[in-house]
């Protein structure tokens, strides 16, 4: 569970959530006792494979869950009110307004008949209520903001890049000034020299908007290089929470070694990259007890099939696993 | 290296056929189609064991255009003959005919429509205007330039593979005028198809055009050719209905078509026969809509957009 | 057999595919352009070697895979395996020597494999095809060895399986049984990593860097992401525009890039431990330009933050800068 009074300046507290999806008649889990929270103008990277459940835990932030989805359990706060995350009807006034979302290949999203400016103006007319003359100059502003010039605005999205595609897509998601911005893969379909240019841009956003960042990756290195927390997620759960400096530098959780062991990285010249055995488990069929990496997990232990580890705290890091907790209570033992 | 064999809802062929049967059911359109045709396809495998051989004039045990009794359940025709008997047997050459014909037209178009798709370029530019060319010709015209034809050559008397020949002319014309709707299908898809990595991949490990045509391509036309299959029979039944009428039918093997014309020349319609006329209709009518229904109910089930073929 | 030739050349390879102009453009007789997907390109490999070709998309990386594996019809230039010269050899018969030594692995294996075979039917077809197997034992039993060679064991358990009912790795291993199947000489990995997850990444390249160990093979590896291609690869080519702009050992490409783009590419690149502030991250302005249109002189000049005046005019030749590491830059002349 969060502190609640320790962190009261956060923007967005997600407190012990959990998101259950129908399927076929049974139901399952997506995401369990998801809790963290988001200063202002803070970037967190939501790090897990597919599966883990961060699409889920974005989703149920920006209240997009999908129809057959049940937050089953748990509440997100946006400066200390509760979000109406289940409601499609109540979030409405919350949405791009609060949260916003830029979408993993959003450069589809857009309308192919529609000039740019005119897709950009659309949602400030709709949620800001502004004439048309004034949406259009508000569009032009945000596509300066995001580094197009505003000429360009009378294009179609098919005369665009990949690459302008996406910040066409960035600018509007922050037309109704919104001080979250939630990036699922925002860079994945992208090329490596667009993909920093897009971070690039993300990171000046920050600065200049005090924008906060939510970006959900499966990319361990986009979050090195454009977050300054992160989050590991697999199975469902958060796995281990951190600064940057701290998961790279000395990762805890296993499963954090071995993803990070598992990219290779000429900067320390680590050019072996070591698998990690079996696979991701998917929503249907995670392990029914214990802790949902201990299948793959070198350092297993006796109490791992058994016993779900709880997220402890350790100094500005969290982590949930047995190892850890066991050093901790020994400790706890010896200092008695 | 050690793998945990991820088991994803293992579905045997024989389940996937379960699954695929429960989802089509689960169409009420397809119930009623199925439950129709059914019927049908029974009674027009049974004709003899259910009315007794085929009336005609000589063998008829009723008056003139009599109305339904307990003795002649769907009434009698001009010249006495039971409609219950005429329309039975008229189910099997009706079914017959239009089930060889959608046959061969799944077949020439499906295989005309793979190769221009395939190949592409100017087989399928010829190919393709060729299409077109049997797309458009009006079915009655080219029966009526057949016919004289086949009868000269087969003479008025015989038969071709059990047909009388004006029948079996009516099977080639329905044939050659319907496989160019299923040479379009069969053709765009293909493209579609042609694209897809497992065909790169089939020719990287070496597979010739024919096989990649035939393991690669065909199986998964399989779908659209199913369900616009449905869809051609019932437009056979139609077309034979309707050349029949026209005069193209043979009257010693009555198709409902036949008995439609042989009812209109007889004056049914103004002798309030309503019995004549309405029982061969009505049958056209249930058995193309049940094809109709079936197939559509196939195009749903099979449809991409609701379902990843498996 | 020496073991330092070359298994494949290629020289001065090129694929432009032609653009069918406007219904105006046709009308007011203007020529319809093409597109230089590949502009030239020489390459060798030699046995059991591991070259990576790196770039981005639009480079043109994709379509020399393509022609290597006989997929795609070069325009100009030649192809050689085994300095035999296979430009214009075409059909599967007679192909059939050639698709027996060199196989292809997909990016996408979902999309790779025939929804409507089993796995014993797909790792067997290439045997099959090729007249590798004179009977139905003797097909198991290669199936089989592929299925364990590719870590799918055990093999049986998988020959009646559908690719529906595996998971991406699994499908990625199943493709690329199918290509050990025939036990070839040299293999073109086109991504065959990209669409996986990021644990199962390591894994599928174990793969791929044992066969070279076990069966010497070679290996053409392609990939947009160059940290992986030095981690894999003996040598790196990087590919701009349909041209190679820089070749060498994997280690001096990453670490003493001699051209302007590998450079933009390493430092765009994201890593742990490398740029701690992400206002750092140094991003090369503009995009790749359509291969439609390719810029005169040197084609990397409008994005080069090095360009000079003899960059826009003359397009630099590739020239040695080290040990087997050649450039194509002025300024490494």
């Amino acid at each position: 569970m969060i502190n609640t009074s320790k962190r009261s300046a956060a923007l967005l507290e997600v407190d012990g959530l959990s998101v259950t999806y129908g399927l076929m008649g049974a139901s399952s889990r997506a995401i369990e006792n998801v809790s963290f929270a988001l200063g202002a103008g803070e970037a967190v990277g939501l790090v897990g494979e597919s599966g883990s459940g961060k699409t889920t835990t974005a989703m149920a932030i920006a209240g997009l869950l999908s129809p057959n989805a049940r937050v089953s359990s748990g509440e997100v706060r946006y400066r200390g009110n509760v979000l109406p995350i289940d409601d499609d009807a109540a979030m409405r006034p919350h949405r791009w307004s609060e949260t916003s979302v830029v979408f993993q290949g959003a450069m589809n999203a857009l309308n192919p008949v529609h000039r740019i400016i005119t897709q950009i103006a659309e949602p400030c007319m709709l949620k800001l209520g502004m004439p048309r003359g004034e949406a259009s100059a508000r569009a032009r502003e945000l596509l300066e903001l995001v580094g197009i010039p505003a000429d360009r605005g009378t294009a179609y999205p098919h005369e665009l890049s990949g690459g302008m595609r996406q910040r066409v897509m960035i600018a509007m998601a922050l037309a109704c000034r919104p001080s979250i911005v939630i990036g699922d893969e925002p860079t994945t379909a992208l090329d490596v020299i667009t993909q920093a240019q897009i971070l690039k841009l993300l990171g000046k956003l920050r600065s200049q908007l005090r924008l906060a960042l939510i970006l959900i990756t499966h990319d361990l290195s986009v979050v090195a290089e454009a977050c300054d927390r992160v989050l590991i997620m697999y199975s469902g759960r958060i796995v281990e929470e951190g600064t940057v400096a701290e998961i790279f530098a000395q990762p805890k959780h296993p499963y954090t070694r071995l993803l990070i062991d598992s990219i290779p990285n000429p900067a320390n010249g680590k050019k072996m990259i070591r698998p990690i055995p079996g696979d991701p488990p998917n929503l249907m069929n995670r392990p029914s007890s214990g802790c949902a990496f201990h299948p793959r997990c070198p350092s297993v232990m006796a109490v791992c099939p058994t016993e779900v580890p709880s997220i402890d705290q350790f100094g500005q890091e969290r982590v949930a696993c047995h190892l850890y907790r066991s050093s901790q209570e020994d400790r706890g033992a010896s200092h008695a | 290296m050690s793998e945990s064999t991820t088991r994803y809802s293992p579905l045997g062929p024989a389940r996937a056929v379960k699954g695929f049967l429960q989802q089509l059911l689960s169409h009420g359109g397809a119930k009623v189609g199925l439950v129709c045709l059914v019927f049908f396809l029974g009674v027009a495998v049974m004709p003899n064991v259910l009315v007794g051989p085929l009336q005609t004039a000589v063998n008829a045990t009723g008056d003139f255009l009599a109305p339904p009794s307990s003795q002649h359940l769907l009434g009698t025709d001009e010249v006495g003959r039971d409609v219950l008997n005429l329309v039975v047997h008229g189910a099997r050459i009706s079914l017959t005919i239009a089930l060889l014909a959608t046959l061969i037209s799944l077949f020439v178009g499906t295989s005309i429509g793979m190769i221009a798709g395939y190949y592409g370029g100017s087989v399928d530019v010829w190919l393709m205007r060729l299409a077109d060319f049997f797309f458009v010709m009006p079915s009655f015209v080219l029966a009526l330039v057949i016919t004289p034809v086949v009868l000269e050559v087969m003479g008025r008397g015989g038969d071709i593979l059990g047909f009388r020949p004006s029948l079996f002319v009516i099977l080639v014309v329905i044939g050659m005028t319907s496989w160019a709707f299923v040479a379009r299908i069969v053709r765009s898809q293909t493209l579609s198809l042609k694209e897809r990595t497992f065909i790169d991949r089939a020719r990287v490990v070496g597979s010739s055009n024919f096989s990649i045509m035939v393991r690669h391509i065909l199986p998964n036309l399989v779908p659209q050719i199913a369900a616009n299959g449905a869809l051609v029979v019932a437009s056979a039944i139609y077309v034979e209905t309707s050349l029949s009428f026209l005069g193209l039918g043979d009257p010693l093997q009555p198709s409902w078509g036949t008995l439609l014309s042989l009812a209109q020349r007889a004056g049914a319609a103004s002798a309030g026969a309503w019995w004549y006329l309405g029982a061969p209709g009505v049958c056209v009518l249930s058995v193309s809509l049940s094809f109709v229904l079936i197939g559509n109910a196939l195009d749903d089930t099979f449809n991409p957009r609701r379902r990843v073929i498996p | 057999m020496r073991d330092t030739t070359d298994i494949l050349r290629l020289e001065s390879l090129q694929v432009h595919f032609p653009i069918q102009g406007g219904l105006f453009d046709r009308a007011l007789g203007r020529p319809a352009g093409a597109v230089r997907a590949v502009d030239g390109i020489d390459l060798n490999l030699t046995r059991g070697e591991i070259v990576a070709l790196v770039g981005e998309s639009g480079s043109g990386k994709t379509t020399v895979g393509r022609v290597i594996a006989k997929l795609a019809q070069p325009t100009g230039g030649k192809l050689l395996f085994e300095g035999r010269d296979i430009t214009s050899e075409r059909g599967s018969s007679a192909l059939r020597p050639y698709r027996h030594r060199v196989q292809m692995i997909f990016q996408d294996a979902y999309q790779a494999l025939n929804p409507r075979h089993t796995i014993f039917d797909i790792v067997g077809e290439p045997l099959r095809s090729l007249r590798l197997v004179d009977n139905a034992t003797q097909l198991a039993e290669r199936v089989g060895e592929a299925l364990a060679s590719a870590g799918l064991s055990p093999p049986g358990d998988f020959f009646s399986r559908f690719p529906n009912e595996l998971s991406g790795g699994q499908r990625q291993r199943v493709v690329i049984a199918g290509a050990l199947a025939v036990k070839p000489e040299l293999i073109i990995a086109d991504e065959p990593v990209s669409m996986l997850d990021v644990s199962i990444r390591a894994q599928i390249l174990q793969v791929l860097v044992d066969l070279r160990s076990k069966h010497n093979m070679a290996l053409l590896f392609i990939t947009h992401d160059l940290p992986l291609a030095w981690s894999i690869a003996d040598r790196i080519a990087v590919l701009y525009l349909g041209k190679l702009v820089e070749i060498g050992s994997a280690d001096e490409i990453t670490f003493n890039p001699r051209h302007p783009y590998t450079a933009a590419l390493r430092n765009a690149t994201p890593q742990i431990g490398g740029n701690a502030n992400p206002a750092e991250l140094r991003a090369l302005q503009g995009e790749v330009p359509s291969a439609a249109r390719v810029p005169k002189g040197c084609r990397f000049h409008p994005r080069c933050p090095l360009a000079f005046d003899r960059c826009r005019q003359d397009e630099p030749p590739s020239v040695e800068v080290g040990p087997q590491h050649m450039s194509a830059c002025w300024l490494a002349q």
